[in-house]
């Protein structure tokens, strides 16, 4: 189940870190790959204007050249001979209790994961990997930001991040399940349960469950309407993985590892992400890696299958149902990292009457400022807000009423966006879109 | 972190306007909360039985309530909650019935 690039466990506590271990484990993250980026770095500083913390606040220790640096100049103490020898001519630096805080104000508070910097590298180092590499390390010794950690646990023990018990699940789901029934007079199981060997088991972010169910519904419908045949685990349904953003391998394939496990007890044959970036990026692509292992079945994201619905004619909309204005946010994971680009627009296009881009987008979308684990951790709180101006700004330039963003996490920085920024929009998902749209006959 | 005080006593809010200490709750500062939090000028009584229900919740079991749990009790209609509270569940009515912040994407 693990991989080789997991946390070296160490002894020590957050007060009294292990830092022999934290370097055990840099040692062990930092592959060789990953090890020729950080001698690249040329320090050109064109990362800096692709990233939304600095070009929302000027702070030069958001700048993603710094946050390689700080790892970069612990791994040439250690590991390079001129740094060992003569670590003040070459910027190497002992890794020391000063130095940990520093990564951890910049690694996990001033950075949101979002790789833009990484595709904006000149020399294309994978800035992500780096970072991320050095959360590993803060990881191992266990000073992850307690916030974040938290739902971390939370996920590894009660099996969902929100520690939602299994009662509260089956008791939701038959309450979703009877309004459902009501509203489209039928009396089929409308959110199936543990049902085996059919098509789909879609896997959701847990505050779908808790408190923002109308999102269960909508996607509820659409199957309806699809005709598909599809089904929800009881045990697991956690379509999000805090480990990816923790930096801890470990609780991240146990997470991941258990949809597919939920998969195959119930023999399904696709795994469906509903829309959460990150749960995609992780389950998606990160996972085959932590396993070692390509999955027997398919995984793909409900954005997917609903364009190939429209394409293959199993549902109709009528888009005169949603007149306003939509814009639309791409999640980094989802777009960015994930390469699911098109289908969003491809649906918008023809579920709503007045579908505009915000500028830049697609791969090249600014962060919400929510990613990376930034909405757990209350203490980087303002952080993200002021970050999420860029953001805030290109909204307002489309004049949108609607942002529409396949992404919970996304949708709910948006939210406090429209606040902080008075936008007057509404967030959305694509299956709220899609299920305001639907033809059902 | 913000300070504030209301009626003599001084509390502290953290950064996302959670109360800090959630022992420190009473109707004055769900009041006061209403309006910086929500922009609500009043509480009727729908928004009430939404937030002592959660305060209960809280009290007995240390965490806050699935909404579905919010509406059978209250009778309220899902849609409801989302117009008595603009920021939802959990930004919202559990802000005002001074819980800690949930875990998770929110």
């Amino acid at each position: 189940m693990t991989g080789h690039n997991d946390a070296v466990p160490t002894g020590g506590t957050p007060d009294q870190p292990d830092l022999a271990g934290g370097l055990r484990t840099l040692r062990t993250v930092i592959d060789s790959r990953l090890a020729a980026s950080l001698n690249s770095c040329v320090h050109c500083g064109l990362c800096a204007e692709s990233c939304h913390y600095y070009l929302a606040t000027g702070d030069p220790k958001a700048q993603p050249a710094f946050k390689v640096g700080l790892v970069q100049s612990v791994f040439k103490r250690y590991q390079t001979i001129s740094g060992r020898l003569f670590p003040a001519l070459t910027g190497a630096r002992d890794f020391d209790r000063g130095t940990t805080d520093e990564w951890i104000d910049s690694l996990f508070g001033l950075c949101s994961m979002c790789s833009r910097c990484t595709l904006n590298c000149t020399v294309g180092l994978d800035i992500t990997r780096i970072v991320r590499a050095g959360r590993t390390t803060l990881a191992a010794m266990k000073l992850v930001p307690s916030e974040l950690q938290t739902t971390v646990d939370t996920g590894v023990q009660s099996g969902n991040n929100m520690g939602i018990s299994k009662q509260e699940w089956l008791d939701t789901a038959e309450w979703l399940n009877e309004e459902l029934q009501q509203e489209l007079a039928s009396d089929s199981i409308l959110l199936p349960i543990d049902r085996s060997e059919v098509n789909v088991l879609y896997a959701v972010n847990p505050r779908e469950v808790k408190f923002f169910p109308m999102s269960l519904m909508a996607a509820a419908r659409i199957f309806y309407a699809a005709g598909e045949s599809w089904t929800f685990s009881a045990d697991y349904y956690d379509v999000t993985n805090y480990g990816l953003f923790s930096g801890d391998n470990k609780a991240a394939a146990l997470m991941s590892g258990r949809l597919q496990d939920a998969l195959r007890k119930l023999k399904c044959r696709t795994l469906l992400l509903g829309e959460c970036g990150h749960g995609y990026a992780a389950n998606r692509w990160e996972a085959p890696e932590w396993f070692a292992a390509t999955p027997e079945f398919q995984i793909t994201s409900i954005v997917s299958l609903i364009a190939d619905y429209i394409k293959q004619g199993r549902i109709k909309l009528n888009p005169s149902r949603n007149t306003k204005r939509v814009t639309l946010h791409d999640p980094c994971n989802l777009v960015r990292m994930g390469g699911v680009i098109e289908d969003q627009r491809f649906i918008l296009n023809r579920a709503v009457t007045d579908f505009v881009e915000m500028y830049p987008n697609r791969e090249h979308n600014f962060c919400c400022g929510g990613g990376g684990g930034q909405l757990s951790m209350t203490r980087f709180a303002r952080r993200r807000i002021e970050a999420g101006k860029i953001k805030a700004e290109q909204i307002r330039k489309t004049g949108a009423k609607v942002v529409a963003t396949p992404c919970h996490n996304c949708v709910d920085q948006l939210s406090e966006l429209n606040k902080e920024y008075k936008l007057g929009v509404e967030i959305k998902t694509i299956a709220e879109i899609v299920s305001d749209a639907l033809i059902l006959t | 972190m913000a300070q504030i005080e209301i009626n003599g006593a001084k509390l502290e809010l953290n950064d996302e306007g959670f109360l800090t200490d959630p022992s420190q709750w009473n109707k004055e500062v769900a009041a006061f909360l209403a309006k910086a939090e929500e922009g609500l000028e009043t509480l009727t009584d729908e928004h009430w039985s939404v937030i002592n229900f959660i305060r209960e919740h809280y009290l007995q079991n240390n965490l806050a309530p699935m909404v579905r749990s919010i509406c059978k009790t209250t009778g309220l209609p899902l849609r409801r909650i989302y117009e008595l509270f603009p920021s939802g569940p959990a930004k919202g009515a559990c802000k005002l019935a001074g819980l800690p912040k949930p875990d998770g994407c929110v």
